[in-house]
Order: C-alpha cells, then structure tokens, then sequence
C-alpha cells in the first residue's frame, strides 16, 4: 500500500484539475489584448462581455470534475496553507516586479519581463510545494523564467506581453495537468455516476 | 511461547487493504464524496459500500447522505477516534518495519 500516494490524493485532485486554469489564462490574454485595445476589445462593454463569457465557462468545467471524478473538502490546514499561499504569491508578484524594473527609486530598472519572472518563481514554488514538480512544470514555467530573465526587454515597459507569456503558460500547463489528472485518476465515465452513489 | 508487545498488535478492522486505503485518504481532507473515494482507492463500487457500512458501524467515518443536482451523494468524513486510529495504525506499521530492519 502507498501510503504517500493515498495522502497525497487530494493534493493531486486539486493541484491538477488543470482544464480550470484554462479561464484564468484565458482572462490573462483578454486583459492583456484589451490593454492594446486590440480590435473590439477598446470597447469596455465588449470587454467586459468576453471577461464574463470565460468567466462563465469556470462552472461547466468545474461540473465535469465534479461529476467524474466527485467532491472533497480540503481540510482546514490545507485552506490555511492556500489562502497564506496566494497571499504571498501576489506580494511576490508585486513586490517581485517592482524591485526588478519600475519606476520606484529603489528598483533595479533591470532590462527583464518583470511580471513572467516573478509569476514563474510563484508557480515554480507553489506546484513545487503542491505536488511536487512535474516535468512539464519545469519545461514550461522555466521556459517562461528563462524568456523573462534574458536582458533583451528593453524599451517600453514590457509588463503586458508579460501577461501574455504569463496566459499562454497558464492554459498550456493546466492543459498537461489535466493529461496527468486522467492518468492519475482514471479517464471520465470511468465511475458509474449517473444514477448516483451506492453506500452504507 | 513469545507474548505479542500489546503496542504492536495491529487493528484487523483497518489493517484491511480497502478499509486502510479509505481511512488514509480521507485522514487528508476534511471530507470526500463517494466518487472521490473510488477514483482515490481504485476500489469498486460495491468494495467501497462495503468497507464504507464496517467503517461507520465501528464509529470511524460519519457517513452523510444528501442530493446534488438531484442525485445521490454520499459524503464520508473521518470521526475523530477514526482519525486518531488510523494515525496509530500507521505508526505501528512504521515501528514494525523499523524493527524487521532491526
């Protein structure tokens, strides 16, 4: 019996849910794009219909993990270690972006991509701690790293490709995550669910 | 005749593979649905009834029956003597193989 891998279950089931990160990159090249006010999107109602839209698209995919694959509550230390974690993640972010290239007086003013640097030490870390890293979460959050360290970001503030860079990696590793998701737990309809549960 | 250390003698209603795998994975959550539990332990529908019925009759787990989207859901949670036994199992298994190293 793999104790480690029964208690790190619920770990998995969280971390790696990776279809539910798909919105969220989604909502990084929306902002991103309307930033530039690409086409459309220099209409602050279509911008805000599109948001909503992939918004939206959250509930069925949340509803398909739910149904497939079922419920948990994680418990309270881990939504301890989470809400401290997001907290921090942000600072880092933030605190991380401004040190490297703004224009406070104390900033380096580095010629880097501030924002893809410090997002990909953040998720580095956090999958680091979550799950342990995976090969892709290596390959594509170093990748990002590695892009947003070279000293070839100067000029314009290079915030927003940032966020691009930072969407693309989101929805390309919650695309892998899912892959190993159904690897770990089973492909969908595996479980008879239709009709319900049998228990005690 | 070799007296067994009464420390070390394991509890047979855990130490079943089904029933060990069920208390361990919910021993990391607050609370885990039926379909959870089977995707997590890769145990049948009908296994996990079983060992979930033996589990709440002995006080470990809580079993919480509702509807989601009107369907069945059985909610699982480990009580506290559920939590404190399976802790204590794991670490007799841990000093027993501490001591076959031995």
């Amino acid at each position: 019996m793999q104790r480690r891998q029964l208690e790190t279950a619920a770990a998995n089931y969280s971390y790696l849910r990776g279809l539910l990160f798909v919105p969220l990159g989604g909502l990084s090249l929306l902002a991103a794009l309307g930033n530039w006010q690409v086409g459309p999107l220099r209409h602050d109602w279509v911008f805000v219909v599109v948001a909503v839209a992939i918004g939206l698209s959250y509930l069925p995919i949340s509803r398909y993990y739910n149904d497939n694959y079922g419920r948990l509550s994680p418990s309270t230390r881990e939504q301890v270690r989470v809400a401290a974690g997001s907290v921090i993640a942000v600072a880092v972010v933030l605190g991380g972006s401004t040190l490297l290239r703004s224009r406070a007086d104390w900033s380096l003013d580095l010629p880097v991509n501030a924002i893809a640097v410090t997002f990909a030490v953040v998720m580095l870390i956090s999958y680091g701690i979550g799950v342990g890293l995976k090969a892709h979460h290596v390959i594509i959050w170093g990748a990002l790293l590695v892009t947003g360290a070279l000293p070839v970001w100067n000029g314009a503030d290079p915030s927003n490709i940032g966020v691009v860079l930072a969407g693309v990696a989101v929805i390309v590793s919650g695309v892998f995550d899912h892959r190993l998701f159904v690897q770990t737990f089973g492909p969908p309809h595996a479980v008879d669910y239709e009709n319900g549960d049998v228990a005690a | 005749m070799l007296q067994p250390e009464e420390d070390l003698v394991l509890d047979r209603l855990i130490h079943e593979p089904g029933r060990l795998a069920i208390l361990t994975v919910l021993s990391s959550v607050r609370d885990a649905d039926f379909v959870f539990l089977q995707r997590a332990t890769g145990l049948t529908k009908g296994n996990l009834s079983s060992h979930l019925t033996k589990l709440d009759e002995a006080g470990l787990v809580e079993i919480e029956k509702r509807f989601v989207r009107k369907k069945p859901n059985t909610n699982v949670a480990l009580t506290a003597e559920g939590r404190r036994r399976v802790a204590h199992h794991w670490d007799q298994l841990e000093r027993l193989k501490n001591l076959s190293r031995a």
